[in-house]
């Protein structure tokens, strides 16, 4: 199966399926409600022109819409979270855990932390999921 | 004298009533800076190691930092030291809240007591006027009311005392700062009872000189850039400690019935720090000038548990009377907190003797008659709050869990010391082990007993902090493994002490960079340290503190883990995990410079300047 490029609307999909697919998400993720924006710098060195902007909706153990957007649109999640092309990496591979990404601010969130860490099970979830296909990075060889 | 300093220590002769100045040579504040390291190195050159904890000779030291009083975020810590009534060995207790900066504004460092006073005094120091005042009528008040009373002519006066449980000698009593602070592990409240010393009020409007103040402005600048931008301080602000419930509770670091259940995430929510900011909270509040506001003021309102505005539980506090009860009920906990603080007692010492208690009693180890009548049934904590009163005034089964969990287990036999968490006599804080490897380490070699706080092990190794500037560092660790965690206990553990001995609070030392905490103190110091020589200060603080410990006795035998922490968990974040003791000791005895009976080598003693300690090791 060919590897699925990052942070596109095809990587976006294909992590919908696989939240969809999990088994077990549907039940931790019921008390969640509301949508969360991934923000990827600029990183031209390794092939991020421009800063990427991908809104995911959640509610109540359902996903709605998935979406590479504009800033506007992912400045209007429920959560922001904003980091560096290479921390993103880091957390897809399961080599930097999203939690301490962000209390060590490698990553950056907006939104209703309290929220977020009574939702902690959640949120690991589907960083979980996140490293369940596989992906080709932009700087990976191809 | 540099500058950050007052210049001035006060000794205090109880027996006499009497008291002078005295000073610390320069070379002495650059190698051991302050804190507890400053009170280690004065316990090591004057006093009689071998002394009773509870006896005159055993001197009360409390301590400021360089930093303290500057107004730099974080620093209105102080320590309090000495040979610790519940673990007869070396025993500080760092503490926030108002004490410390107002001890030098009122024209001190530090204080040193001695001796023992013939009835109840208070020590008064009113800008740099001292006085031993009759404290009669405090004896046999509760923390709060003597506070209230002491404040009642000068409002602004800062107070430090004991409760009943430090008058009745329990040994896991603490010291209370205005009602919402307490220096509270290793019994240091026994002490001050013990002198018959039930507070000490401090007042004053000096302010001590920094080095280059341009310079420190330009580093306090940046520290508060640095506090705003951190996940760390805005969690601590909106949830105070207690976000490390739900959190911990996802990685095996919550202890759950006296630390034999893995996860309980029904409990944990119910006890989670946005629980108390959602039901609880009247208001944050923060030690002296501090941005980051950590500490709680709750209230409840209804139920069998109605507590007045007032302090809030830690999270260890959460923990302790919480998860290791069984007890999913936060304003039980609250109260429990609130009963504990008046006393005067160390939450969690009192929490875990009490979850012993239960689990000898689910055992049948202890029956009813033997607690005097009380249910001492998982989760009762209608039964619980009479016991912290028993235990405070030593009355019938209380007297023997006011000993400690590890001495209570001794007098009690029949198996119960393998149930007992701690290490060198010390009940180990809400930290799993089974969760974190390099906590295990950490509780087995710090200096006063299983701690979480004398060092910075717990937020490296659960990646709140990453210090690379520091020492090499992963970017991730994962804490159910022994590999790659020595070096990492062993820096953390030198750059962790320096928050005891520059008196700056743990969780601005998780939260600044050490570059900026670095130009801040060498702005206030003018000592112009490299970071390379402040890690050279907490290895000489370690190593000076173990060196006191193995002439009290400690060797590499004491350097152990708990039964209960060697059996692995069914379930949770750390199911199937724990430490691999033999892996761990052997790659920090040698990191440390250590011999296989636990003392520091020679050659380790003289590269840190302590040849005074060498010698009295190999005579």
């Amino acid at each position: 199966m060919a590897k699925i490029k990052a942070l596109t609307q095809e990587w976006l999909d294909a992590y919908k399926a696989a939240i969809v697919a999990d088994p077990e998400y549907k039940q931790i993720a019921k008390d969640w409600e509301g949508s969360v924006s991934l923000i990827c710098n600029a990183d031209p060195g390794k092939g991020i022109p421009e800063p990427i902007y991908m809104f995911q909706d959640y509610w109540h153990g359902d996903v709605g819409e998935f979406v590479v957007c504009d800033k506007a649109k992912a400045d209007s999640a429920k959560f922001v979270m904003t980091g560096d092309y290479s921390r993103w990496k880091q957390v897809a591979l399961k080599e930097l855990d999203a939690t301490k990404a962000l209390l060590q601010g490698k990553l950056k969130m907006k939104g209703d932390l309290p929220y977020v860490v009574r939702n902690i099970k959640t949120v690991n979830k589907v960083i979980d999921i996140l490293g369940a296909f596989e992906t080709q990075w932009p700087d990976d060889p191809e | 004298m540099p500058r950050g300093y007052v210049g001035k220590f006060l000794l205090v002769n109880l027996s006499k009533g009497t008291w002078n100045d005295f000073t610390v040579a320069e070379s002495i504040l650059k190698d051991y800076l302050g804190g507890s390291s400053l009170a280690a190195k004065l316990f090591f050159d004057k006093y009689p190691l071998d002394a009773d904890p509870l006896s005159e000779q055993n001197p009360l030291m409390i301590m400021t930092g360089p930093m303290v009083g500057s107004g730099f975020p974080g620093t209105s810590r102080f320590s309090i030291c000495a040979k610790a009534p519940q673990t007869g060995i070396w025993g500080e207790s760092a503490c926030g809240g108002t004490f410390g900066p107002e001890l030098k504004r009122a024209g001190y460092d530090g204080i040193v007591f001695e001796g023992k006073s013939p009835s109840p005094v208070t020590l008064s120091v009113v800008d740099g006027k001292v006085e031993l005042l009759d404290a009669s009528s405090l004896w046999g008040r509760d923390v709060y009311e003597s506070t209230d009373l002491l404040r009642e002519k000068d409002a602004k006066l800062k107070v430090l005392t004991i409760g009943q449980a430090g008058e009745n000698l329990v040994k896991i009593a603490a010291i209370g700062n205005d009602k919402g602070h307490f220096s509270g592990r290793t019994g240091l409240g026994a002490v001050m009872g013990f002198k018959k010393l039930k507070a000490i009020v401090v007042r004053g409007s000096a302010k001590p000189d920094k080095a280059d103040e341009e310079r420190y402005k330009a580093a306090f600048k940046v520290s508060i850039t640095e506090v705003k931008e951190s996940a760390v301080a805005e969690g601590l602000h909106l949830m105070g400690t207690d976000a490390n419930m739900d959190l911990g509770m996802v990685s095996g670091d919550v202890p759950i019935k006296n630390w034999t259940v893995g996860e309980d995430f029904e409990m944990s929510s119910n006890l989670s720090g946005p629980t108390m900011r959602e039901k609880y909270l009247t208001k944050e509040h923060a030690c002296s000038n501090c941005p980051v506001a950590c500490k709680r003021v709750v209230k409840v309102d209804e139920g069998p548990y109605k507590t007045e505005e007032g302090p809030g539980p830690e999270y260890e506090t959460c923990g302790s009377f919480g998860t290791m009860l069984m007890n999913s009920d936060l304003t039980a906990v609250i109260k429990a907190n609130e009963i504990c603080n008046r006393y005067g007692m160390d939450t969690i010492s009192c929490g875990s003797a009490i979850a012993l208690a239960m689990e000898l009693y689910e055992k049948g180890i202890l029956s009813k008659q033997d607690l005097d009548g009380l249910d001492l049934t998982w989760g009762n904590m209608e039964a619980v709050m009479p016991l912290i009163r028993k235990i405070a005034l030593r009355e019938g089964f209380g007297d023997i869990l006011a000993e400690g969990s590890l001495r209570a287990a001794r007098k009690i036999g029949r198996g119960a010391e393998d149930l007992v968490v701690h290490v060198k006599g010390l009940e180990a804080p809400m930290h799993d082990p089974r969760g974190f490897h390099g906590m295990g380490l950490a509780y087995m070699m710090s200096n006063r007993g299983a701690c979480h706080n004398q060092h910075a092990v717990l937020p490296t190794e659960q990646g709140m902090a990453s210090w690379p500037q520091l020492f090499d560092m992963k970017d991730d660790y994962v804490g159910t493994t022994s590999v790659d965690k020595a070096m990492l206990v062993f820096n953390s553990e030198n750059y962790g002490i320096l928050a005891n001995s520059l008196s700056i609070c743990h969780f601005l030392v998780h939260i600044l960079k050490p570059e900026t905490i670095l130009e801040a103190f060498n702005a206030i110091t003018g000592f112009e340290l490299t970071n390379e020589e402040l890690l050279k200060t907490g290895m000489r603080d370690w190593t000076l503190k173990r060196g006191i410990n193995n002439l009290l006795g400690i060797t590499s035998k004491d350097d152990v883990l708990p039964k209960k922490l060697l059996t692995a968990l069914a379930d949770g974040g750390a199911a199937g995990s724990v430490p691999d003791v033999a892996l761990l000791l052997s790659e920090y005895y040698a990191i440390r410079g250590l011999d296989e009976k636990g003392y520091p080598r020679q050659e380790k003693l003289i590269e840190l300047g302590l040849d005074d300690v060498r010698k009295r090791l190999y005579q």
